[in-house]
């Protein structure tokens, strides 16, 4: 270790979602100068707009920020921005690994939370010296006590000297900045040893293509060299390297190991930059890459489809975009018999998903339709091919199928007491496998449950939110594939199956899923001239219809005193109406009713 | 010479309806008084601007017009008159609310000419009428229906609702076998909507309303009847005798021209639409410091229904219908060149083609406007 690394602090700051995070960074950046007040905007690491508005922080961000400890030295400390969600967990561990420690956020009208936990144990994972932070003791319902309690008996690690602080009104930062330099360990990296990087996070850049952000681990990297990526094997030559400070990026001479910096190498997409792929110099590589490298794969899926057939191509522009800076999303063209020309879509999980879909329709200002959630499904067919299904309409006839595999997930809830029961009922129903349940203190209990995939992208998370009063909290990893009773099912509009609304569901679920959407479609698509039957069926055979009437009356307003402005405002909003409509076949439905159909009602949760 | 109509909006009421959302409220005699002061003169402003026109057909409608005194009407009558060019034989409508009319009222009306009454009559059913809102009971229009035939009105329509609240079709079609049995010359007959801001608006969630199909029964059911009793179906709402159909609503249909004088009056002159605010005290403030009340146009391009398609949808509120011969004459194009789908719905028995003209069937027309959206090429 050389005098420098001494001292560097590289950390994280980890919370369950609005535990206060992003604005516990905001302060410290602006209690250590890194920014001053002037142009502090308010947090300035999360800087998407759909991140500052949800209060969430999607991909990592890091800053370098230079702080005069009071023992008179000057200290480099990086924060590492983490994303706050679920999700994201895999982008969380990697962030973690760039770190010697983390600070943990909790709400102190709250105390420990799904996520506070998930985040912690990913911490002690990645050999982290976690500093627990208690935040929000400006509010009335504060209960520090409680918090640093929470935090020994649940975490198990010690809060007793741990900063109590409100980040909002920007009281006890100091203690959280000393505790930084005084509680995590400085890094322990070999400067002279081959290079090794760890990637982060990268973002796309039009001048300067992909931004690569690394934690230096050994060995020393300067402009020029040339580097491998030790996943894919790809080779770039270095352009430039240098520090992340709070307004952008520093260009330096070199970074060397304990250091947090960026690289840009002429790298034109940021699926070609991992995150938690390593980087080494091409001459003398490192005999072994990090561990722990895997690939983002999405979890979820969805087809998504312009509500103007016309607007395709902005869609595919759009996607292309996003994927420029988010490596999970993946998207391949698919066509709709009901929806047209559109792609099937693959998120991390729901949230990712929600957060594609409303950048799509707010930065690029696409109406859009989206099908239902999926997840893959595996299926061992009789011939002894093994496929794996992201969309419903591809799934195999039954006679072909050996075994059909569904996802499932283990899932962690932390709910008040109170709330048990229902949320047990909840998980029963869900097909979810009681595993354990623990008392977290006299007030609050952890469930643990495990799940099929399936059950949680259908809602699952508002149910639970509904059943909680909005207390109850989620966590979840994948847990590998099931065998399940798995079957498909179609809806038919006048005859014809619409392949938008196919889906699979567990045979016992059939029934009444089909009941439920076939009404749904009933009360959502208005009445035509003719009669539209609506059946929903696994294979050929129906079990459930319902029937839309004919429409037999229009409004059929008095034309009073000559007024036939009042009635070509009629017709010209019925005819915009009729405008949006998707023609299914023989039947046209509103955008809206199709997408009704998707949601779940309050007697679903 | 060009001929137009004439309207004349009386925004009072005794009491407001629970159904209505047109421009109306109860008034002291004074407001009212002031308000035909300002007609008066408007008409009189206005005048120069018909002195090449003739006016064939004049309707007095509201509100209630025969709220008015008598003396009031008649001053109104004389400015019409001495401001105005009436053809001879001019159609001279009025509307009546039973129990607002008197003999008295009746002999002003024939001094100024009026020579057809469209009395609303709404419901043979007291307890409807009650809910409805009406001031009156059957009894009343009885004795004004009565009177007004003792005193020589030999042209009279009746207006009646049907989908009312707690309806039957049953309970509808014994209202209008008694409306039949006055033996009017006109009938009317509407289809009860919800408008969102009237009383039954604001209880429309407790109101037990006819169903879809309940009211699509009752208006073929009516439609038949009136047939069966010599009352030919000659527009969507509006049924009479040979010869006896409203001419001033025809206007509406035929895209003829009409001046309409007086606070949310709607005209159509020199192939302009325009109106007046709906504000008895802004028209009767402006009159008064001499300047004409605002006409608001209708934008220009705001619609994006063609000249074409106007005429087409107007023409199909007729039975009528749309003549593929006048059509050409028109336009000089071929109908079902336009409206390549009006044969889809002849298929179907929405439309009829008879003597080269395309009409709604009764049928057709109780979805008009679904069919008209989706044959019209805006």
């Amino acid at each position: 270790m050389n005098e420098k690394q001494k001292y560097i602090r590289n950390f994280s700051i980890i919370a369950h979602i609005d535990h206060g995070k992003s604005t516990l960074a905001d302060r410290i950046l602006e209690y250590s100068n890194a920014v001053s007040k002037r142009e502090m905007e308010e947090q300035l690491l999360d800087n998407m707009d759909l991140e500052r508005e949800r209060g969430i922080t999607i991909k990592a961000r890091a800053v370098r920020i230079n702080y005069k400890h009071k023992d008179g030295q000057d200290y480099v400390l990086n924060l590492i921005d983490t994303p706050g969600h679920v999700d994201f967990n895999y982008e969380v561990s990697r962030s973690l690994n760039a770190c010697e420690g983390a600070l943990l956020v909790v709400d102190s009208t709250q105390g420990i939370e799904a996520q506070t936990l998930a985040n912690a144990y990913l911490a002690v994972d990645c050999d982290l010296e976690i500093v627990p932070v208690i935040n929000k003791i400006d509010l009335p319902s504060a209960d520090v006590d409680r918090a640093r309690n929470e935090i020994e008996d649940v975490i198990g690690i010690v809060a007793e000297d741990c900063p109590a602080v409100s980040a909002k009104v920007g009281l006890n930062i100091d203690q959280v900045l000393d505790a930084i330099v005084e509680k995590i360990p400085c890094p322990k990296g070999d400067e002279s040893a081959p290079l090794k990087c760890l990637i982060f996070d990268s973002h796309y850049n039009a001048y300067l293509g992909v931004v690569v952000y690394v934690r230096v681990m050994d060995g020393t990297l300067k402009a020029g060299d040339k580097i491998r990526l030790m996943s894919t094997g790809a080779k770039y030559d270095v352009v430039e390297v240098g520090h992340l400070s709070a307004f952008g990026l520093e260009k330096a001479d070199s970074i060397s190991a304990g250091e947090v910096g960026y690289i840009t190498a002429s790298i034109k997409t940021v699926s070609e930059t991992r995150v938690g792929d390593t980087v080494t110099h091409d001459e003398n590589p490192t005999n072994e890459p990090l561990k722990g490298f895997k690939e983002a794969l999405p979890m979820v899926f969805s087809g998504i489809y312009p509500a103007d057939g016309a607007k395709y191509n902005d869609l595919r522009d759009a996607l292309d975009k996003l994927k420029l800076n988010d490596a999970a999303l993946s998207f391949e063209p698919e066509t709709s018999i009901a929806l047209g020309f559109g792609f099937r879509c693959g998120f991390l999980g729901l949230l990712h998903m929600e957060i594609i879909q409303e950048r799509l329709e707010r930065e690029f200002n696409l109406d859009l339709i989206t099908t239902a959630p999926s997840v893959i499904y595996k299926i061992e067919k009789t011939n002894g091919e093994t496929v794996f299904v992201d969309n419903p309409s591809n799934y195999p006839s039954p006679d072909s199928i050996a075994t059909a595999y569904e996802p499932t997930v283990k899932s962690s809830i932390i709910t008040p007491t109170e709330y048990v029961g229902g949320i047990m009922d909840l998980c029963q129903d869900r097909r979810g496998i009681f595993k354990d349940m623990k008392y977290l203190d006299s007030q609050r209990v952890e469930l643990y449950y495990t799940m099929p995939l399936n059950e949680i992208v259908y809602d699952f998370f508002d149910a639970l939110k509904s059943r909680s009063k909005g207390y109850a909290s989620l966590d979840y990893e994948l847990a590998g594939y099931e065998p399940s009773n798995l079957v498909k099912l179609d809806f038919l509009l006048n005859g014809e199956v619409v392949d938008a609304l196919t889906f699979i569901v567990h045979s016992e679920k059939a029934y009444a899923r089909a009941r439920r959407i076939a009404e749904k479609l009933k009360d959502n698509i208005s009445r035509q001239l003719f009669e539209i039957p609506i059946q929903a069926a696994i294979g050929s055979k129906v079990i459930a219809r319902e029937t839309v009437r004919a429409l037999r009356k229009d409004v059929l307003a008095k034309c009073y005193g000559g007024d036939i402005t009042r009635k070509k405002k009629l017709l010209e909003k019925q005819k915009e109406g009729k405008k949006k409509m998707r023609r299914l076949g023989s039947v046209e439905v509103t955008p809206e009713a199709f997408m009704a159909v998707l949601k779940l009602d309050d007697s679903d949760k | 010479m060009r001929t137009l109509g004439l309207y004349i909006h009386i925004p009072f009421c005794q009491q407001k309806c629970n159904y209505c959302d047109f421009y109306s409220f109860s008034a002291t005699d004074k407001a009212k008084e002031d308000y035909i002061n300002a007609l008066c003169t408007h008409i009189e402003m206005e005048a120069d601007c018909y002195k090449d026109c003739e006016f064939d057909t004049v309707y007095i409608g509201g509100g209630t017009p025969s709220i008015l005194d008598p003396l009031l009407i008649e001053r109104l009558g004389l400015a019409i008159k001495k401001h105005l060019k009436l053809t001879q034989g001019a159609e001279f409508s009025i509307e009546i609310n039973p129990g607002t009319l008197t003999e008295e009222k009746l002999h002003s009306y024939k001094k100024i000419g009026v020579n057809r009454l469209s009395i609303g009559l709404q419901s043979t059913d007291d307890k409807l009428l009650f809910m409805l809102g009406r001031i009156h009971s059957l009894k009343d229009f009885e004795a004004s229906y009565y009177l007004a035939r003792k005193n020589g009105f030999d042209n009279i329509s009746l207006d009646l609702m049907y989908s009312l609240p707690n309806q039957t079709k049953e309970d509808f079609l014994r209202t209008l076998k008694k409306a039949i049995s006055y033996k009017p010359e006109h009938i009317s007959a509407y289809c009860l909507k919800i408008e969102e801001n009237t009383q039954f608006g604001k209880i429309k969630d407790i109101l037990v309303l006819p169903n879809e199909d309940e009211e699509y029964e009752t208006y073929l059911d009516l439609v038949d009847t009136l047939e069966k009793n010599g009352y030919s179906q000659y527009e969507i709402s509006n049924f009479s005798k040979e010869g006896r159909r409203s001419r001033h609503n025809m206007k509406y249909w035929l895209s003829n021209e009409y001046v309409a004088l007086g606070p949310s009056a709607h005209s159509f002159f020199n192939g302009k639409r325009y109106s007046y605010n709906p504000s008895v005290q802004e028209y009767v403030d402006s009159i008064q410091n001499g300047i004409a009340p605002k006409k608001q146009f209708e934008e220009e391009n705001r619609y994006s229904l063609s000249k074409i398609d106007e005429y087409v949808m107007l023409r199909m509120r007729l039975s009528d219908g749309v003549s593929c011969e006048e059509f050409k004459g028109l336009f000089g194009k071929n109908l079902l060149c336009e409206y390549p789908r009006l044969e889809e719905f002849v298929a179907q028995g929405y439309v009829s083609c008879k003597n080269g003209a395309y009409s709604f069937t009764p049928k057709g027309f109780f979805v008009s406007n679904y069919i008209l959206t989706e044959i019209l090429s805006f």
